[in-house]
């Protein structure tokens, strides 16, 4: 039976009434209308049904008919769908149940509309502040459309997160806000006795920039992307191409063939880039530098290619809606085939340096063990979910782009450590190299690269889009809307699930191997914290050492506004 | 005459130890194919260092003496070792084992310093020198036991100089191998360089120095580097035996340019290991020493 | 064996040398293409003010001074280098140039300022020649802006229904005070 006609009949067998409605725009693709009463017991048959939880998105709908609305997003991976469970609740009562309990990944997306909405989540195992600083006012919700996207309220000082229950016996190594390890502010404080690590309390969300807010208030349909490009420091483009792809279907714009193919290319020279980053990084993490230094050299020459196409080394800005700004034309065509030769052969030498370094298996096997039944539970994606033994390749789920004409491997291996993914990334450059090669041979030869959008984008209509970034599945959401601006736009970066399942991977590690188990899923936090009001929240307080920290000649940067 | 080589040895240690570390900076960036800085760069980073502020962020005594302590610690087995295998006037006066005592007082201070900054990751480190430290000093001092017995006499001169006085043989080949894998720990470079975990800890036990305080740990550390350096050309390498004093001294100091120079690609080639996956190497290494002596004590 | 690889590593990395560049005593140009600062023809400009509805950062300011006189400020200084003045511009007036050294301390250094003399118009119609792209990316050629100069800010459209009540209720709200409290 058809996966969206099984679907189907499984839902409305069991709940009946309370699906209010159930449209599938096109073959991938399901959105089922449900009432909030039946919220947790429908994601729960989703889940059984084969699905995967992706992200929960809530929206303000207050001005047109009093409702917050909620969604969540499911993949069936293997049928190829993805269904979209849609409620609300009246303003006055924002109240849900929390899927939490049975889909533990969704734990982080209902913090985040506790804190950015001001719904309620009943039954929810850990309802702390998520994304708000602490010392933010209750009340105002700032992504609720009343408040304005450049709301400033006064600083607190002194205010600090809670941290959870140390367990007993272990003392509390502070890792962050700055640490020399991580690349944006955030702060684990990592429970250890002696070197072993017992546990960990997460508290992120300090590079909020409010992109989500601003582009819903501020910034046209043609803008986003620009904006969407800054939101990684390393997969620019993918959120980009995800944003594009969101509204094009939304809106039912069709792209040309030829966009399509240029858009491939450049994913996948993303790819290249980052995975060679990845390996440095690792690299250096391990204390191996040298790694670092040749990986960052090979890649660079990744990085002039780039400039090359696009004019520029990471933000290419070629991405509209409709398609591309530049075109590939016949002589970049010869130097992306020049460089693959090169980068072939060498990351070749570099992948036989490196995987037959015992030095490097003693610091990676074994490391950072989390088992396949944790790693769907928690619903992993990305290399790290592939070192894993779970067969999970947006490309080949939820074809987009070209990708539905390429043939390519999906490296999978089931160590469950940091050397699985060191495997599979490296792997990975290899198909890459594959992929960019027929996509050069592949593309049609000639055909507009832009389509021409011949009238206004029709306003409140869902769609969902699903890309591989080189961490994983990059799911974003959009509502189109008036104004030449979208109406919701929620953008979830692979490392909002990964993150979630680190203290997981960290228990009973040394504490030496924290980098480099927290540098398995190749984090990416301002991929991370995208969302809310820009605001002017103080930097957790450091739980020992405090007194150090005062004494020192940095003052902490709270109380006032900036200037 | 001998008072004067005193003065050499404390000078030339003084000066040269950051020429060498600027030798080792400059041949990892060459492995890591980039120019890397001048080789006299070390100069300038301790000079900068000197003219900082002194802040004593920990606000006892014991912060502020540690780095006295080590660099005097330093200075000190530095002024007795004959360097250009000249025994001088204070070398005349002291055995080998007091070198061992000198050395650990260094070591101690620094975990003194450590402890004194009352600050988790110098916390870390302190424990992980400690046991570095434990694990990794047997070595040395059974590569001056060795020369000892197979000189049979506990002074500096002949128990540093053992393959001069007694010759070549099977126990010396095998500590041989000992110290030259005990080597990266006795200089704290990769696979070993643990204690000082940059990206793990945040330098570990000297996390909270800073300024003048920081630039004679650093000058500490690179004389400690020198002379481990040295003392394995002076032990294994019998080259600087030649009747004339600066001769020798010349021959001593490229030998130990040349150690330096494999310290270099082995520190560059290697990722830094888990203190508990060192520990093991450490205790292989000591039975390997202990072996050596053994050999020796047979009469092999 | 461990020392046969780590010799063999060493071997492999003398291949490619030294690869960085003693930048910026050696100089660097930029490729072909290469999305630098834009640089206005003031000769070709005609003042639409289509760069400005378009730059996503929000760093071109427009004026009408008067019925003839309209300034055109870019300030660099949020420039993201995007290209999509370059774009959009009818009259191609707009080059990406490779300059990319734009650091520096005198903000009149990445700042270009016209000042246009505009002529009454011929309804010749050019103008509206961009129009007929894309729906959602319209010239906007509204004619009349006022952009702050002085700050240098677009002026911008906070929320429609912000209660400026709420705001105002911020400024009284009690904080927490410190953790324990």
């Amino acid at each position: 039976m058809d996966a969206i006609a099984r679907i189907e009949t499984g839902l409305k067998g069991r709940f009946g009434a309370d699906i209010k409605g159930l449209s599938s725009p096109s073959p991938a693709r399901l959105f089922v209308d449900v009432d909030r009463r039946a919220l947790r017991a429908s994601s729960k048959m989703l889940i059984e049904l084969g699905g995967r939880y992706m992200v929960g998105i809530g929206y303000d709908e207050i001005a047109r008919n009093g409702t917050l609305g909620l969604i969540h997003t499911f993949a069936f991976d293997a049928d190829h769908v993805a269904v979209v469970l849609r409620t609300s609740a009246p303003a006055s009562d924002p109240t849900f149940d929390s899927i939490t309990p049975d889909i533990p990944n969704a734990g982080w997306s209902e913090r985040e509309y506790q804190d950015l909405l001001g719904m309620k989540f009943t039954g929810h195992p850990k309802p702390k502040r998520l994304i708000l600083a602490d010392d933010w006012p209750d009340g105002i919700y700032p992504l609720r459309k009343e408040v304005p996207y450049n709301l400033e309220p006064p600083a607190a000082e002194d205010v600090a997160y809670r941290l959870d229950e140390a367990p007993p016996g272990t003392t509390i190594v502070p890792v962050g806000p700055f640490h020399v390890s991580l690349h944006e502010p955030e702060h684990f404080a990592v429970y250890v006795d002696g070197e072993t690590i017992k546990g960990c309390d997460y508290r992120g969300f300090m590079t909020h920039r409010g992109i989500e807010k601003l582009c819903q208030t501020q910034v046209s349909y043609n803008e986003v992307p620009f904006v969407a490009e800054r939101i990684c420091g390393i997969c620019g483009s993918v959120h980009a191409v995800c944003y594009a792809q969101a509204v094009e279907t939304a809106a039912g714009i069709p792209i040309s063939r030829r966009a399509e193919y240029i858009r491939t290319i450049m994913l996948e020279i993303e790819r290249l880039h980052s995975h060679l980053l990845w390996l440095g990084i690792a690299g250096h993490l391990i204390g191996f530098d040298t790694v670092f230094m040749q990986a960052w050299r090979v890649r660079e020459k990744v990085m002039w290619l780039a400039e090359r196409i696009t004019g520029n080394r990471k933000t290419y800005g070629m991405v509209l809606i409709g398609g591309v700004r530049r075109d590939i034309t016949p002589e970049i065509r010869s130097e992306i085939e020049g460089m693959l030769a090169t980068l072939e052969k060498e990351v070749m030498v570099l992948k036989n340096a490196v995987i037959g370094d015992s030095a490097i298996h003693r610091r990676t096997k074994g490391v950072g063990f989390l088992s396949k039944e944790d790693a769907i539970r928690w619903s992993l994606v990305g290399p790290v979910a592939r070192a894993r033994g779970l067969r999970l390749d947006a490309r080949k789920d939820h074809p987009y782009a070209a990708y539905g004409d390429m043939t390519f491997d999906v490296p999978v291996v089931d160590s469950c450590d940091v050397w699985g993914t060191l495997v599979v990334r490296v792997l990975e450059i290899f198909e890459s190299i594959a992929i960019l090669r027929q996509a050069l041979a592949g593309m049609p030869a000639d055909g507009p690269i832009l389509t021409a959008i011949p009238e206004a984008l029709p306003p409140l209509r869902h769609a969902v889009s699903m890309v591989e970034a080189p961490r994983g599945e990059s799911v974003h959401y959009v509502i189109t809307g008036e104004e030449n601006r979208p109406e919701r736009w929620r953008v979830r970066a692979p490392t909002y699930p990964n993150l979630q399942a680190v203290p997981a991977m960290l228990l009973d590690n040394q504490f030496a191997d924290f980098p480099i188990i927290l540098g398995q899923i190749d984090p990416c936090f301002s991929c991370t914290d995208r969302v809310a009001v820009v605001d002017a929240g103080t930097g957790a307080k450091r739980v020992l050492g405090r007194a150090e920290l005062e004494g020192m000649s940095r003052k902490p940067e709270g109380g006032g506004s900036r200037s | 005459m001998s008072i004067v080589a005193i003065f050499v040895n404390v000078l030339l240690f003084l000066l040269l130890a950051p020429l060498f570390e600027g030798v080792m900076r400059r041949i990892t960036a060459r492995v890591q194919s980039r120019q890397g800085p001048p080789i006299v760069q070390p100069y300038y980073d301790l000079f900068k260092l000197l003219g900082k502020e002194r802040i004593n962020s920990a606000g006892n005594w014991a912060f502020k003496l540690a780095p006295l302590a080590a660099l005097a610690s330093i200075l000190a087995v530095v002024s007795l070792v004959p360097f250009g295998s000249r025994v001088n006037a204070l070398g005349g006066r002291v055995d080998a084992i007091t070198v061992v005592y000198l050395l650990t007082l260094g070591g101690v201070s620094v975990l003194l310093g450590a402890l004194a900054s009352r600050n988790t990751f110098a916390a870390i480190g302190a424990s992980r020198e400690m046991v570095t430290m434990v694990m990794v000093e047997p070595v040395l001092a059974m590569t001056l036991i060795l020369g000892a017995v197979r000189t049979h006499s506990l002074g500096l001169g002949p128990a540093v100089f053992s393959t001069a006085g007694a010759g070549f043989s099977l126990s010396t080949g095998v500590m041989l191998v000992a110290y030259l894998l005990a080597l990266q720990a006795f200089v704290a470079k990769q696979p070993f360089d643990i204690p000082e975990a940059e990206i793990e800890i945040l330098e570990g036990p000297f996390i909270e120095y800073s300024g003048p305080d920081y630039g004679m740990f650093r000058i500490y550390m690179m004389m400690k580097q020198m002379f481990y350096a040295w003392l394995f050309v002076a032990v294994f390498i019998p080259i600087g035996r030649t009747g004339l004093y600066p001769l020798n001294i010349l021959l001593q100091l490229l030998g130990t340019l040349v150690v330096f120079v494999v310290i270099a690609l082995v520190g560059s080639t290697n990722p830094r290991l888990r203190i508990d996956q060192a520990v093991k190497i450490y205790a292989v290494l000591i039975l390997i020493a202990l072996g050596a002596v053994g050999l020796a004590v047979a009469g092999v | 064996m461990w020392l046969a690889s780590k010799i063999k590593q060493v071997l492999m990395v003398m291949k490619p040398g030294v690869v960085t560049l003693k930048y910026p005593f050696e100089p660097r140009p930029a490729p072909e293409n290469f999305r630098g600062a834009p640089h206005w023809d003031h000769t070709k400009c005609i003042g639409c003010a289509g760069c400005a509805e378009h730059c996503p950062a929000r760093t071109i300011m427009v004026r009408a001074l008067c019925q003839e006189i309209r300034v055109l400020l870019y300030d660099g200084s949020r420039c993201t280098y995007c290209g999509r003045c370059a774009e959009v511009c009818p009259e191609k007036a707009i080059v990406m140039t490779p300059r990319f050294e734009q650091a520096t301390d005198d903000r009149n250094d990445i700042t270009e300022n016209l000042e246009l003399f505009m002529l009454t118009c011929q309804r010749c119609g050019r103008c509206y020649d961009m129009e007929t792209t894309s729906a959602i990316d319209k010239l906007g050629l509204t004619g009349y802006r006022y952009d702050s100069l002085e700050a240098r800010t677009v002026i911008r459209k906070a929320t429609d229904s912000f209660r400026p009540k709420e705001l105002e209720a911020t400024e009284r709200y009690e904080r927490p005070g410190k953790t324990g409290d």
